[in-house]
C-alpha cells in the first residue's frame, strides 16, 4: 500500500526536489524558505518509508511550535502516531516553542557544520522554551536530513 | 611521621627507561581517541523501562538499576594494566549519564566522531541505540526538564540558560566530593552490608516501620543493593581474568590474570591484606561509585595516608618492594585516565579540554596535626613525575610548621620537571579555614582537595561543590547598566539600581552592585535548591552514601544531609576584572574626575571606539589588582568579605551553608568571550583572568602580587582559591630553591593556594602554532590540569597571556614584541601604554 501510494503521488520525486531546493535554501544568504522546506521534506521521507528515518517517529509523541519574530511565519509540527503533520498555525500545549528572528539563524542554530548556539541563544536569535531534549531530537532528525540530502549516510 | 625509610626522597632509580611494563601502559594511553561509552545509559535504561517497579521506594528503585548495571558491566582488560576493572566499555571511554546532561550530544550523533574540537569516536549502531532506544525514555526524565516541569519553569532557570550570568552544576553533576574507603578497604563491602542490614532488621523488628523509619528502612535497604552490585561486578572481574589466563600463552600476561582473579574474587567484598589488593579494591569501588554518579571530581582523596598501612606492612613483611608500589600507584594514575567526559561541540568551543578531575592529595599534616609525609608521598610524588598525565588532579598539603623542607622541596621540583603538577596547598590556613566553618579540628586537619582546588574531609563531607558557577561580571554589568546586560538584549533583568550617572559617590555604586550580586545570587542559589530537591525526588545516591560517615548511623541518604558535614560550593568567575572595573569607576569618576559615569558608560557600549585617550587613562592609571595599591587592596578585601557574608547567609536543603570560592576550570575564558567591555579597560570579548589570579599583565611585581592575593582573607574563601603563575624556567637550584622559597612566603602571607605553569611565551606560542610538536603539553588551567591541544582557542590564549614572572628578580619579563596584539596592554616605563 505504501509503495502503492509512493508511485500515484510521486513521493519519491518530490522529495529528491524537495531535497536538491533545501540544500539550495541553505546555501542562500538569506534562507528564508528554509524552515518550510525543511519540515515538508521531514513529513514526506517519513511517508516515502525511508525505514531507517521513519524509525525516528515510531511511538513518538511531539508537539512542536516555530515562530519568526516578526511574526510573519508561524508553523507546528506535531508527531503523533508514527505521522508527522505541519500546518500553519499555532497549537496548544506545545513541548517546545521555538522563536527565531529569521530562517538563516534557525538554520545556523539546528544545523550548520559550525552551529552557533550559544551565540545564537545571547543574541536571542533563536530562543526555545519549553522541553529541550525535544529541541535535541529534533535536530538531530534535520542532521540526518541533511546528510541525507548531501549523500553523507 | 617520624623518618621516612627511603634512601633517596626522588627514587631516581625508577624510570620510565627500567618500568618497561609502565611505559607501555603510557604509550598505549596517551594519544588514544576517546569513544562514546553507552553501556551504562544501556543497562539503566533497559531496567528503568521494562525491570523496574515504579510502586517501589526511588531509593530501592535507584540503587536496583545500578546494581543491574553493575552486575551486568561487562569486565573488560583492554591492556596489561595491573588492576582490574574499567570505568567503561571503551579503552578510553566518556559515559553517558541521560539523567544528567548526556542528552546534550544528540543532535551530534551523526558527527561527533568527526567534529571538529575533541571528536569522540561513537559506532552508527549505538548512536542508532541511544537516538532510538535510549534517549526517548529520558525525555523527561533528567535533571533539567524533570525540574522545569516540577517548577514550571521558573525564571531562575531562564537564567541559568543564557549561560552568562551563571551556571547551575547540579544539572550536570553532584558528584564534588571524597568518599572514604577505609571502611571498605579495612572491612569489606560484606562489613557494610552486614551493617546495613543489622541496622535495616532493627526498624524492622521493632515493628514501627512507618514515616520517617520506613525511609531509614528504605535506604539500610537500598545500601545492601547497591553494595551487592559492586561485588557482582568484582565477581565477573575475577572469572574473565581467570579465562583470559587459561587462553594466552604469555606467561606474564597469564601470572597477571591469575593474580587480579584471585584479588577481584577476595576484594573489595572482603577486607584487604595487601597493598595490591587495598588499590585494586578502591580502584573498583571507584569504578562503583560511577555506576551511580557522574565521572566528575569523584576524587580518591588522600591516597598516601588511606593506602599507607598496606605499603608499610608490605615492606615489613618483605611482600613488597618500592619498585612494585611504583608500578601499582603507576597503574592507579593510568585507570584513573581511563575515562573522560562528554561534553557537546558547543560547550568543547567555551569550555572544552577539562578531564575528569579525580583529585587526589598527598602531604600534610595528620588528625594529630603532625607531619603526614610518608614514602607513599614520595611514591605519588615520583609516579606523577614520570607519567605526566592529565588525572589524577595532583595536589600537594605544606604545613610550614610541620612538613619539611626536604619534602616542600622535592614537591617543587616535580612541578618544575612536570611543568604544571602537582598543585600547592596551605594547610595551616585551609584547616583554620574549615575549623571556622564548624568542621573539628581532627577531621579539618584530614582534609583533602576535591576536582580542582576546593577543600573536602574525605567521607565526612557531602560538599557538592560545584553547584553554582558565578559569574561576577554579570552583576557587575546589571548595575552599569541599572539591571540590564546588553549581551542579552535591552530586557530588564535585575533589579532596578540606577542610573549610573546618578550615583554621587563610588559607594553608592557599589550599593547598587551588591544589590544586583545579591540578587542574581538569590537566583543561582534557588535553582540549586530545585535541582537539590529533584535529586532527592528521582537519583538518591545510597552507594556513595554507604562510604560516608553519618548516613549509616542517620539513616539518610547523602542527598538528604546524611553526611557529617554539608556545604555547596559557589565559585565565582571574574573576580580580577571585576575589582579591576571597581577600581577604575572608584578613581576615575570619584576620584580623578576624569570622566563622569555616563561618559564611561558611554565608552564602554562602543567597546572604547572613539574613547582611545579614556580607554588608555583607565589602563594605565587606574588600580590594579595584584599591586599594593590601597585602592586596589581595599576593594579586592571588601569585595571577598561582601561574597562570604553573602553565601554564608544561605543554607541548602541538606542543611549546610553555601561556601563561596575562586576557582574557575575554563569559564572564565568562555564567560570572558560572552561579555562586553569593562571599566578597566578590558576590551568586549577578552578572556577574564583565571581564579583568583590578577589580570594578565597587570601585576608586574611578584612578591607585592603574592602579598595582595595572600593578603585576602583565607577565611572567607572557605571552598578554596586557584592562584595560578608562570615561570619560563627553573634552571638550578638556586632557582628551585627561589621557587620553593616564594610559596612559602605565599603560604606565611595566608595564601591558600598555588599553581603553576613552568614555560614561556615563547613554548606556548610555538605550541599554539604547532600543535603535533606538542601532543603532550600539559598545563594547569585554574584548578586542574589539561593537554594543551585540548583546549579552546580562548582559552590557549589565557594561558599564553598569563603573566611570566622571572624567578630570579621577582620581575613580569616582556611579552614577545612580535604578538603583543594579544595583550589588552603593554609594560611601558613607569606605567602602562596601551598596546
Amino acid at each position: 500500500m505504501e509503495d502503492f501510494l509512493n508511485l500515484i503521488l510521486l513521493r519519491k520525486l518530490r522529495t529528491a526536489w524537495l531535497m536538491r531546493k533545501w540544500l539550495r535554501c541553505m546555501e542562500s544568504e538569506f534562507a528564508e524558505e528554509f524552515l518550510e522546506t525543511l519540515l515538508k521534506l521531514m513529513s514526506l521521507v517519513f511517508l516515502v518509508n525511508y525505514r531507517d528515518f521513519r524509525r525516528n517517529i515510531e511511538g513518538f509523541n511531539g508537539r512542536y511550535l516555530f515562530k519568526s519574530r516578526d511574526r510573519s511565519i508561524t508553523v507546528s509540527a506535531v508527531f503523533r502516531d508514527n505521522r508527522m503533520t505541519v500546518s500553519e498555525r499555532l497549537i496548544d500545549n506545545p513541548d517546545i516553542t521555538i522563536e527565531f528572528r529569521n530562517g538563516r539563524v534557525l538554520l545556523n542554530y539546528l544545523i550548520s557544520p559550525r552551529p552557533d548556539i550559544l551565540g545564537s541563544m545571547l543574541r536571542q536569535d533563536v530562543t526555545p522554551r519549553g522541553n529541550l531534549n525535544y529541541l535535541y531530537k529534533f535536530a538531530y532528525m534535520a542532521k540526518r536530513l541533511q546528510l541525507m540530502a548531501t549523500g553523507s549516510v | 611521621m617520624s623518618s621516612i625509610r627511603l634512601k633517596d626522597i626522588r627514587l631516581t632509580e625508577y624510570s620510565l627507561d627500567n618500568l618497561e611494563l609502565i611505559r607501555r601502559l603510557r604509550k598505549s594511553q596517551i594519544g588514544i581517541m576517546p569513544e562514546v561509552c553507552i553501556e551504562r545509559a544501556r543497562h539503566l535504561t533497559r531496567y528503568l523501562k521494562n525491570m523496574s517497579n515504579d510502586e517501589e521506594p526511588v531509593e530501592i528503585r535507584y540503587a536496583k538499576a545500578v546494581n543491574y548495571f553493575l552486575s551486568n558491566k561487562e569486565p573488560l582488560f583492554f591492556d596489561d594494566n595491573l588492576l582490574a576493572g574499567t570505568t567503561t566499555s571503551k579503552a578510553f571511554g566518556a559515559p553517558v549519564y541521560p539523567e544528567y546532561t548526556g542528552m546534550t550530544i544528540w543532535p551530534e550523533l551523526d558527527t561527533i566522531s568527526g567534529r571538529k574540537k575533541n571528536p569522540l569516536k561513537l559506532s552508527p549502531e549505538e548512536a542508532d541505540e541511544l537516538n532510538l532506544e535510549i534517549y526517548p525514555c529520558w525525555m523527561e526524565r533528567n535533571i533539567i526538564e524533570y525540574t522545569r516541569k516540577k517548577y514550571n519553569n521558573p525564571e531562575c532557570m531562564g537564567l541559568f540558560e543564557k549561560f552568562v550570568f551563571f551556571i547551575a552544576g547540579k544539572a550536570g553533576t553532584i558528584s564534588h566530593t571524597i568518599p572514604g574507603y577505609g571502611v571498605a578497604l579495612d572491612r569489606g563491602l560484606e562489613f557494610i552490608i552486614e551493617e546495613a542490614a543489622s541496622r535495616e532488621k532493627q526498624i524492622r523488628d521493632s515493628g514501627d516501620v512507618t514515616g520517617g523509619r520506613k525511609q531509614k528502612a528504605e535506604f539500610y535497604r537500598a545500601v545492601q543493593i547497591a553494595m551487592k552490585g559492586i561485588m557482582a561486578y568484582a565477581r565477573n572481574l575475577s572469572k574473565k581474568a581467570a579465562e583470559l589466563a587459561g587462553k594466552t600463552d604469555d606467561p606474564f600476561r597469564r601470572q597477571n590474570f591469575l593474580t587480579m582473579s584471585e584479588i577481584c574474587a577476595k576484594v573489595p567484598a572482603k577486607p584487604a591484606t595487601t597493598f595490591r589488593e587495598a588499590v585494586n579494591s578502591l580502584w573498583i569501588i571507584q569504578v562503583g561509585i560511577h555506576a551511580e554518579s557522574i565521572n566528575m571530581a569523584m576524587s580518591p582523596g588522600r591516597l598516601d595516608q588511606v593506602l599507607y598501612k598496606y605499603y608499610r606492612d608490605g615492606i615489613d613483611s618483605g611482600t613488597l618492594s618500592d619498585r612494585e608500589a611504583v608500578e601499582i600507584m603507576s597503574c592507579l594514575w593510568l585507570k584513573l585516565n581511563d575515562n573522560t567526559n562528554l561534553v557537546p561541540e558547543t560547550a568543547e568551543e567555551l569550555w572544552g579540554g577539562a578531564g575528569t578531575v579525580p583529585a587526589v592529595t598527598v602531604g600534610g599534616v595528620d588528625e594529630n596535626g603532625e607531619d603526614a609525609v610518608n614514602e607513599l608521598t614520595y611514591i605519588m610524588l615520583r609516579v606523577t613525575e614520570l607519567l605526566k598525565l592529565r588525572d589524577p588532579s595532583m595536589n600537594a598539603r605544606y604545613h610550614y610548621e610541620k612538613n619539611t623542607r626536604e619534602y616542600r622541596d622535592r614537591v617543587a621540583e616535580v612541578i618544575v620537571n612536570t611543568r604544571a603538577v602537582p598543585a600547592f596547598h596551605n594547610d595551616v590556613v585551609d584547616i583554620a579555614t574549615l575549623e571556622n566553618q564548624g568542621v573539628k579540628t581532627a577531621h579539618a586537619r584530614d582534609y583533602g582537595i576535591i576536582g580542582c582546588v576546593e577543600m573536602g574531609i574525605p567521607g565526612r563531607s557531602y560538599d557538592a561543590s560545584s553547584s553554582i558557577i558565578f559569574n561576577l561580571v554579570s552583576a557587575l554589568e546589571l548595575a552599569l547598566y541599572n539591571g540590564k546586560r546588553p549581551i542579552v538584549g535591552d530586557e530588564r533583568i535585575g533589579p532596578g539600581t540606577g542610573d549610573p550617572e546618578d550615583f554621587g559617590s563610588f559607594e553608592a555604586f557599589w550599593e547598587a552592585f551588591k544589590e544586583q550580586a545579591a540578587w542574581l545570587m538569590g537566583k543561582a542559589i534557588e535553582l540549586n535548591e530545585y535541582f537539590g530537591l529533584v535529586h532527592q525526588e528521582i537519583y538518591p545516591t545510597p552507594l556513595l552514601s554507604a562510604f560516608f560517615e553519618g548516613p549509616m548511623e542517620k539513616g539518610k541518604d547523602l542527598i538528604f544531609g546524611g553526611a557529617l558535614y554539608n556545604a555547596s560550593g559557589v565559585t565565582h568567575i571574574g573576580f580580577a576584572d571585576t575589582v579591576d572595573s571597581l577600581n577604575a569607576i572608584e578613581k576615575a569618576v570619584f576620584i580623578d574626575g576624569k570622566c563622569t559615569f555616563a561618559e564611561l558608560v558611554r565608552a564602554l557600549k562602543t567597546d572604547f571606539r572613539g574613547h582611545e585617550k579614556l580607554r588608555a587613562y583607565l589602563v594605565n592609571r587606574t588600580p590594579k589588582y595584584g599591586t599594593e595599591d590601597p585602592v586596589a587592596v581595599k576593594n579586592s578585601q571588601n569585595l571577598i568579605r561582601f561574597l562570604y557574608d553573602l553565601c554564608q547567609g544561605h543554607t541548602n536543603y541538606r542543611g549546610g551553608r553555601y561556601r563561596p570560592a575562586y576557582w574557575t576550570t575554563t569559564n572564565h575564558a568562555g564567560q570572558g568571550k560572552l561579555s562586553g567591555a569593562l571599566p578597566n579597560g578590558r576590551r568586549a570579548h577578552e578572556v577574564f583572568a583565571s581564579g583568583i589570579t590578577p589580570v594578565s599583565q597587570a601585576a608586574r611585581d611578584l612578591a607585592a602580587c603574592l602579598r595582595t592575593v595572600g593578603g585576602l582573607d583565607g577565611l572567607c574563601i572557605p571552598m578554596g582559591e586557584a592562584l595560578n603563575l608562570k615561570y619560563p624556567s627553573v634552571s638550578d637550584d638556586e632557582d628551585l630553591r627561589k621557587f620553593a622559597s616564594a610559596v612559602e612566603a605565599y603560604f606565611r602571607s595566608g595564601g591558600l593556594h598555588v599553581q603553576f605553569n613552568i614555560m614561556s611565551y615563547e613554548t606556548l606560542l610555538d605550541a599554539r602554532n604547532n600543535p603535533d610538536k606538542y601532543p603532550e603539553l600539559l598545563v594547569r588551567v585554574s584548578g586542574y590540569s589539561a593537554y594543551f591541544n585540548d583546549l579552546n582557542d580562548a582559552m590557549k590564549e589565557e594561558i599564553i597571556t598569563r603573566t611570566e614572572y622571572d624567578i630570579r628578580t621577582g620581575r613580569a619579563n616582556p611579552f614577545p614584541a612580535t604578538h603583543k596584539s594579544m595583550l589588552p596592554y603593554e609594560e611601558g616605563g613607569d606605567g602602562w601604554k596601551i598596546s
